[in-house]
């Protein structure tokens, strides 16, 4: 299980937060902190993977990747697979940058509401829910578009899903 | 989309960002938070854009770090606007603020239902999405349905589906009963027939958890998950957007091969091929190259597939070909893959028969301590550790010392804790142990805890013949020019016991090595300087005939600390002045410490406590159980009287437990004949695993409270009259006392009926001995190995194992050798063949001898009747016809069970299948039912089918009727019998109460007892 995904950028500031067991604010923090610690030390090419147990609990693991100015970090348990981990961080980025194309970290910052909307389509309750990007940017249109049209009467438009394979 | 037209919400960001400094921030929060407050507080005139905008603004302040106890109404309350954007917004921002306990939650229960019944597909989603990621018990109570009908419906898109997919798992999470485990079986197979590889990834993800709860419903998934590897990785059946970088939805493939390992085995031969001919084309197609994120998705494959083969244990073949792979990886570039593959070769320890392998790649291994990145570092030194064994324990030590110069400080003392703890486990010989610790105290003193040298201390005080070699080397590091206080204090330590050992070597008359100890005096603290007062009046003591000018100084030193601020130097200077006066007295007060109780290593314990990486511990400790090391096997935790009860009834069950009080030393009476201070009526006050050191020197500096001065006066006294001998320690210490027996390590009761179920583990375990054994069945024979470890660093003599083997077994144990060296342990082969059905139990006789004591026990050996079942489930066509055919008694009995356990009917399915009893769902209609089924095999019988139906009553869980079946009388007797003991009550408390002591001698007495 995902237990926390979260973005932050080189200078330690918090860009994307999403705990999938909740946590008290100050605990949050308190482990933003201690991540940082730990990524800002950490030389180029080197492994993506960092010890976890002290912040998170035995079993947990923490895997990184830097992507210009920001941090991507996810949390889990070790009922997950590091390298798969890091393709659904691939899969997350590839789909930031087809919603904002081209995103850099101004867009995360200003648009954090669409951030977390964009990884409710690809992350649900800890467990991955789509690792196709297309289909996540698909489903992503869909409620930009209802959100322009409220009254629509056309609740799903046709493309977020097809009806193939059923 | 959010950001059109929320101009509010981008002015409110763009001013945090410009805040200069953290104060700032706040301050702009501050006023913000209060902005919010106060609109919300008038509502009057909030429109629902307002509400949207501020609580946005909400959550972004959450994710800066600031509480907001507030306007969490208001998050719940646009759960239920009418139109999609707030709605939205209300769903996303309660999930991320409020937890699943949150009492507004429920207020917004109804709606959120209202929106996953609804025909708004959208809505739909949006519900899912807040109670898979928030939802709690009560959500799974009452929504548990409707998800799973959206999730089966054929009419829902896979939108909606995967959704619901992974709600549920939320809700069977919060609460395993709403997923009814007889019913899902069928629609998870269902389920993963899907095409749509959106839903079968969710749906993968439930099935991992359902499997992982229980996988023994889910048999008939199994297949179909290999049909799913079959479909991704052979046939590359997968559309285009679900290809990542060339390779058919790595993520499944992944989850799919996870989902497998919570099977213990696949049984079905063509399975088994099919899936060995996937996992093949995975271990041999995957190549490193240059595209990072196709060498990720292709490694995750790759890692879970090996994953996979461990956990299949399949043929040596395909392993060596795993840990070539493995070794291969250790040595590329790509770092991400060089750390997964030194930490799967840290798991591949599990897997006997490739230790070997992987030792040829120890100089790599070795390398990878050298890697810039630390988390590299971590796992090449787990890897090491748990690699090392006798046969290269001083390679790797002697690496670790070297690395410990130049290792980074956060590593260190885990690092010198390591290298500690394998000196002691496989130190070929005892003065290699000596050498290492003191290089480690040397080279690293500052993380080499007490622990480690007090542990130094046992072994040299416990071993004569490594006392002279010991106290020479730490003359020898006391010789340089700076040592760490830690080194002063095991060489004054060591000095004071055994430098009268060196007396003809140069430099070690009593005066050099005084003279060379209290030149470090004025550079250590308190606890040392007491340590070298007593390190004083020991040499003082050894130094015959006396030297009157040694003499004066160490009194003159005596004389200063007499008005020493601190309590214990003060009393030691005291007691050893007046001590020292009295001439002859003090050789005997002050004689060489008497050796030590044999006790667990506090290291390893420690070692255990603080282990973080609890999956590679837990493969050492499985190794260290299944392997033969010459270590100190690391002991099970749990305190031994855990459950009192059933402790007490193990201790009456096997009738010898009770004649051992005569047979055994215990460690309160070792040291009682040691420190004569502990000989008193009272009974002794320390923990058995009190600071050992504390016991060692407690003669020699008496404690201070008023009370105990007459304590030591009869220490004096008694010193006079000369050390005690131990049958005078023995009539001192009080009769029968509970303590005084060698007690094992955990409820031996326990272990038999845990091994009973599985076949290998820890049988007995004392402070001395430990008993291990492994079990392979195979129709009706099975062998054993038994493991007979010496935990001591004196050897066991006099080892005798003799089987008592019940009439129905036929029992060959190989030789048993007399004598187990010190730390070693002997494997025994023990080869059982069933002749015919019975619950007797056979019995191993154990005794050895520890010092001048027999020890005896007799333990139950776990062949039991289940364990010559062979699982076999039965379908309805081969079922009927047979329990049709067997008509009635003594074929069939039937019995209804009273007094039977309280356990869920999925507890109880488990329970027979852990006795190899296969439950085969569906083949009765009633749900309160259980059939299970299984072949027995012996070689009176040959293989037997037994059917067994189980019927509960819902309303009285107390009682059931159990119908056993099978086409010999005596077995289906038998059988019932075996069950019911399981059913009714704990094993362990069905038994009998106390019985008179029987003649040990007479095993069928004994095994009538036993029964």
């Amino acid at each position: 299980m995902i237990r926390a995904v979260i973005v932050m950028n080189d200078q330690g500031k918090p860009r994307l937060v999403k705990f999938y067991e909740h946590q008290p604010v100050e605990k949050q923090q308190e482990i933003i902190r201690s991540i940082y610690g730990v990524l800002c030390s950490r030389a180029e090419n080197v492994s993506n993977f960092v010890q976890a147990d002290s912040t998170f609990g035995p079993d947990t693991r923490l895997v990184y990747k830097t992507f210009a100015t920001l941090y991507f970090i996810v949390i889990f348990d070790d009922s997950e697979n590091e390298l798969a981990i890091l393709d659904l961080m691939q899969v997350f980025v590839e789909t930031l940058d087809k919603c904002f194309s081209n995103v850099c970290e101004l867009d995360i910052v200003f648009n954090f509401n669409k951030v977390h909307t964009i990884l409710d389509e690809i992350i649900l309750g800890g467990q991955v829910i789509e690792m196709s990007s297309s289909e996540v940017v698909k489903a992503v249109d869909g409620i930009s578009w209802l959100e322009k049209n409220p009254n629509s009467i056309i609740r799903v438009p046709k493309s977020i899903s097809g009806w193939q394979g059923r | 989309m959010a950001l059109s037209g929320m101009r509010g919400l981008s002015v409110f960001i763009s001013e945090i960002r410009n805040c200069q400094n953290k104060e700032q921030e706040r301050l702009r929060v501050d006023k913000e938070l209060g902005n919010i407050r106060t609109r919300f507080k008038n509502e009057k005139g909030l429109t629902p854009y307002d509400k949207k905008k501020y609580v946005w603004k909400m959550l972004y302040i959450f994710m800066l770090g600031y509480d907001v106890d507030f306007g969490h109404m208001e998050a719940v309350s646009l759960i239920s606007a009418p139109k999609y954007p707030e709605k939205q917004v209300g769903y996303l921002v309660t999930s991320c603020l409020l937890n699943e306990n949150h009492d507004f939650l429920r207020l917004a229960i109804n709606t959120v239902r209202n929106d996953i019944i609804g025909r708004n597909e959208t809505f739909q989603c949006l519900a899912l999405t807040l109670v898979g990621n928030i939802g709690g018990r009560e959500f799974a109570e009452s929504l548990a349905p409707d998800v799973q009908k959206l999730l089966i419906s054929s009419s829902c898109r896979p939108l909606v589906r995967k959704k619901a997919a992974l709600c549920l798992l939320r809700l069977f999470r919060k609460n395993p009963d709403v997923v009814n485990v007889d019913g899902w079986s069928d629609r998870m197979t269902q389920l993963l027939d899907e095409r749509n590889l959106g839903v079968l990834t969710s749906s993968m993800s439930l099935f991992v958890a359902l499997v992982s709860n229980n996988h023994e419903a889910y048999w008939s998934c199994l297949p179909k998950c290999v049909k799913v590897l079959e479909r991704l990785a052979r046939n590359h059946d997968v559309p285009q957007e679900y290809t990542y970088y060339g390779i058919p939805s790595p993520w499944l493939q992944v989850k799919t091969m996870r989902a497998l390992q919570y099977f213990p085995t696949v049984e079905d031969p063509n399975t088994r091929r099919s899936l060995f001919e996937v996992l093949q084309r995975v271990l041999m197609g995957t190549d490193v190259v240059k595209n990072v994120n196709k060498n990720n998705a292709s490694h995750a494959v790759l890692f879970e597939a090996l994953a996979l083969v461990m956990h299949l244990d399949a043929e040596k073949e395909m392993m060596s070909q795993c840990v070539a792979l493995l070794g291969k990886f250790i040595a590329v570039r790509e770092p991400n893959i060089r750390y997964l593959g030194l930490e799967n070769m840290t798991r591949m320890l599990m897997v006997t028969d490739v230790q070997d392998i992987i030792k040829r790649h120890q100089a790599q291994i070795i390398t990878s301590l050298k890697d810039p990145d630390i988390s590299i570092r971590r796992r090449a030194l787990d890897l090491l550790y748990g690699m090392c064994d006798v046969s290269n324990a001083k390679d790797i030590v002697e690496e670790l010392l070297q690395y410990l110069g130049t290792a980074d400080f956060t590593m260190r003392e885990e690092l010198a804790l390591k290298a500690a703890i394998l000196a002691e486990k496989f130190a070929p010989d005892l003065s290699w142990y000596v050498d290492v610790i003191l290089q480690l105290i040397d080279k690293a003193g500052d993380f080499v805890s007490d622990d480690i040298w007090f542990r130094v201390v046992q072994f040299v005080t416990n071993n004569e013949d490594l006392q002279p070699y010991a106290a020479l080397k730490a003359r020898e590091y006391l010789d340089k020019p700076a040592i760490h206080e830690t080194m002063v204090k095991v060489s004054a330590y060591l000095l004071g016991e055994y430098s009268h050992l060196l007396a003809r070597r140069p430099g070690c008359t009593p005066k050099e090595i005084f003279g060379i100890i209290h030149e470090k005096l004025p550079t250590v603290s308190t606890p040392t300087i007491s340590i070298l007062l007593s390190t004083y009046a020991k040499i003082l003591m050894h130094s015959q005939p006396p030297d009157p000018e040694l003499q004066n100084q160490i009194w003159a030193i005596f004389s200063k600390y007499e008005s020493c601020i601190d309590a214990e130097i003060q009393q030691r200077a005291v007691e050893y002045l007046t001590l020292s006066r009295k001439g002859a007295a003090l050789m005997d007060i002050l004689a060489e410490m008497p050796k030590f109780p044999e006790r667990e290593s506090s290291l390893i314990k420690k070692a255990e406590d603080t282990e973080a990486d609890t999956a590679e511990l837990s493969a050492i400790k499985l190794r260290a159980q299944q392997q033969a090391s010459t270590a100190l096997v690391v002991t099970d935790q749990r305190p031994a009287n855990e459950s009192p009860q059933v402790s007490q009834l193990a201790m009456v069950k096997i009738p010898s437990m009770n004649n051992m009080e005569n047979n055994s030393v215990d460690q309160e009476l070792t040291q009682a004949n040691g420190i004569l201070g502990e000989v008193e009526p009272q009974p002794p006050t320390h923990a058995p695993d009190a600071d050992i050191l504390g016991d060692l020197l407690s003669p020699l500096a008496i404690e201070g409270p008023p009370g105990v001065s007459a304590k030591s006066e009869h220490n004096i006294v008694s010193g006079i009259e000369g050390p005690l001998s131990e049958d005078d320690a023995l009539a001192l210490a009080p009769v029968g006392e509970q303590d005084n027996v060698v007690k094992p390590i955990g409820d031996v009761a326990e272990r038999f009926h845990a091994l009973c179920l599985k076949d290998s583990g820890v049988l007995y375990e004392d402070p001395y001995v430990q008993i291990g054994i492994k079990a392979e069945w195979r129709a009706h024979q099975g062998s054993f190995v038994l493991f007979l470890g010496n935990k001591t660093t004196s050897s066991l003599v006099s080892v005798q194992a003799v089987i008592l083997p019940p009439s129905h077994l036929k029992l060959v144990l190989s030789s048993v050798p007399e004598i187990i060296p010190p730390r070693a342990q002997v494997q025994c082969p023990l080869e059982v063949e069933n002749i015919r059905p019975s619950r007797d139990v056979a019995v191993l006789d154990f005794s050895y001898k520890f010092g001048t004591n027999m020890v005896n026990n007799k333990l139950r050996l776990p062949a039991v009747l289940n364990k010559f079942f062979q699982p076999t489930p039965v379908s309805a066509e081969e079922f009927f016809p047979q329990w049709r055919l067997l008509a009635g008694p003594p074929l069939k009995l039937q019995e209804v069970v009273r007094g039977v356990r309280p356990m869920s009917l999925g507890e109880m399915a488990n329970l027979l299948n852990s006795l190899r009893l296969v439950v085969c769902p569906g083949l009765d209609p009633n749900a309160s039912n259980l059939v299970a089924t299984t072949t027995f095999y012996s070689e009176s019988t040959r293989a037997l089918l037994c059917l067994v139906r189980i019927e509960t009553d819902p309303a009285d869980r107390s009682q059931l009727r159990m119908t056993v079946a099978s086409r010999d009388p005596t077995l289906t007797f038998e059988l019932k019998e075996f069950i019911k003991e399981h059913l009714v009550s704990i094993p362990t408390a069905s038994r009998p109460p106390p019985q008179p002591q029987i003649a040990a001698s007479d095993p069928g007495a004994l095994l009538a007892g036993l029964l």
